[in-house]
């Protein structure tokens, strides 16, 4: 071999070496990070959670609540249940005596540019909208992003699930005079608007169904 | 590079480590050669957290914390790594570091974590990091480029410090969330929290350094 390509060989070899070691020394220091504050990051992701559940239940909440409180505060108030196949989140404060407030489900599906994932509360029949949150979303800032506006959310409050002649499914339009399971879109945000109608009227389908099983 | 021999420091008493460039280098990175006033670089992120002096603080420490971190690493493998790939390296340094601060915001504090939002992240590509570990810790002994990352890092700090102030302040009248101007007779003025506040701040914030830095214009002058 002759002695240039030995010298390429070699400093071939090293660099591919430190390479290797250097990325293996980050890679360590990052999983060791990773692992320590695990417990910690999901904790505060399970309180944000269930901040967004206690908000659209209308249950009051302080905007600088610790993780802690938060956690407190949904387990006072709030029950995991099980309506059929479907996770509700029941709210039944202790000073109600089991009556129950209002009801939350979770639904989500895909945005413009990535998942939208929300709650809706409902009255305790499951027939009126109460509130609205969306806790992840990506949408266009200013256009579809305006969903997590209370301008846009409160439209939601009183809407039926079913419209007059008793076809489920609420929708978002523009027009005059809406209906009661309608509200207005949001103008420049078709696409956006389209999606949430669509995420929204899967989960009215599997609460109605839901609802069909247990007459 | 030939590495100079240490010269007794008057100044400091790291003994000479620093090669009696301490004070200099401080002087260079926070003041007349400032990542932001001067070479107008890591702008991105001071025009985007700025709207809250708290979100400029918390910015402000991430990068003087990934810089100092960032350049003593590079400086300390400066001999040993290869000319071809150091700049991945130095990437690969720079971004252990950013995402170790991120993960600490994202445990720590959860609430400043989504303020900042991927803002955090990007430091792995904010120039000033990657200029002083190429401009600066790949020529430099260990001790002076940590000093040299603390300056960039606090002159970018305190530049984003001065911005966060004034934008919170005129924005929303307040100052770190208390009421400073009180809404009764103060009308906050919206556009000073919104992008185009952002460009009106740094630019008279860059032309009153300037103003001040009239040695360093002079050099500029062909």
């Amino acid at each position: 071999m002759k002695d240039s390509t030995r010298k390429f060989l070699k400093d071939y070899l090293y660099t591919l070496t430190y390479a290797v070691v250097l990325a293996l020394c980050c890679s360590v220091l990052l999983t060791g990070a990773a692992h320590y504050t695990k417990p910690y990051q999901e904790k505060n992701k399970k309180a944000e959670k269930n901040r967004s559940i206690l908000e659209v239940l209308g249950i009051p909440v302080e905007s600088d609540a610790s993780t802690d409180e938060l956690v407190e505060l949904f387990k006072q108030n709030v029950k995991q249940e099980q309506v059929g196949e479907l996770p509700v989140y029941v709210y039944s404060p202790p000073e109600a005596a089991g009556k129950v407030k209002a009801v939350a489900v979770e639904f989500g599906g895909p945005g413009l540019w990535a998942p939208i994932k929300g709650f809706l509360s409902l009255d305790a029949n499951m027939e009126t909208i109460q509130g609205i949150v969306f806790h992840e979303q990506e949408e266009t800032p200013g256009l579809g992003g305006d969903i997590v506006t209370p301008a846009f959310r409160g439209q939601f409050q009183g809407k039926k699930l079913v419209d007059a002649e008793g076809n489920p499914g609420i929708r978002i339009i523009n027009k005059k005079d809406l209906a009661d399971n309608e509200v207005a879109a949001i103008s420049g945000a078709t696409i956006t608007c389209n999606k949430v109608q669509a995420m929204l009227n899967d989960v009215i389908q599997r609460i109605l169904a839901e609802k069909q099983k247990n007459k | 590079m030939a590495e100079n021999v240490p010269q007794p420091c008057p100044t400091c008493t790291t003994g000479g480590l620093c090669q009696g460039k301490g004070k200099q280098t401080l002087r260079e990175g926070f003041w007349s050669n400032n990542p932001i006033s001067i070479q107008i670089l890591g702008i991105c992120s001071a025009l985007a957290v700025t709207n809250k002096l708290e979100n400029s603080l918390v910015m402000g420490a991430a990068l003087i914390f990934v810089c100092v971190g960032s350049n003593l690493l590079v400086s300390l493998l400066r001999t040993i790594t290869p000319r071809r790939i150091r700049m991945i390296a130095e990437v690969a340094i720079i971004a252990t570091f950013v995402i170790l601060f991120d993960q600490f915001l994202k445990a720590f504090y959860w609430d400043m974590s989504k303020t900042l939002g991927p803002y955090v992240g990007l430091i792995i590509t904010n120039c000033i990091v990657m200029g002083r570990a190429e401009a600066f810790a790949l020529q430099n002994p260990p001790i002076v480029s940590m000093v040299d990352g603390f300056a960039n890092g606090l002159g970018y700090a305190v530049v984003l410090a001065i911005i966060g102030f004034f934008r919170e302040l005129l924005g929303s009248g307040m100052v770190l969330g208390v009421t400073v101007l009180s809404p009764d007779w103060y009308t906050p003025n919206q556009i000073m929290i919104l992008a185009p506040g952002a460009f009106i701040s740094l630019g008279f914030l860059v032309a009153l350094f300037n103003c001040f830095n009239k040695k360093d214009e002079e050099d500029k002058k062909p």
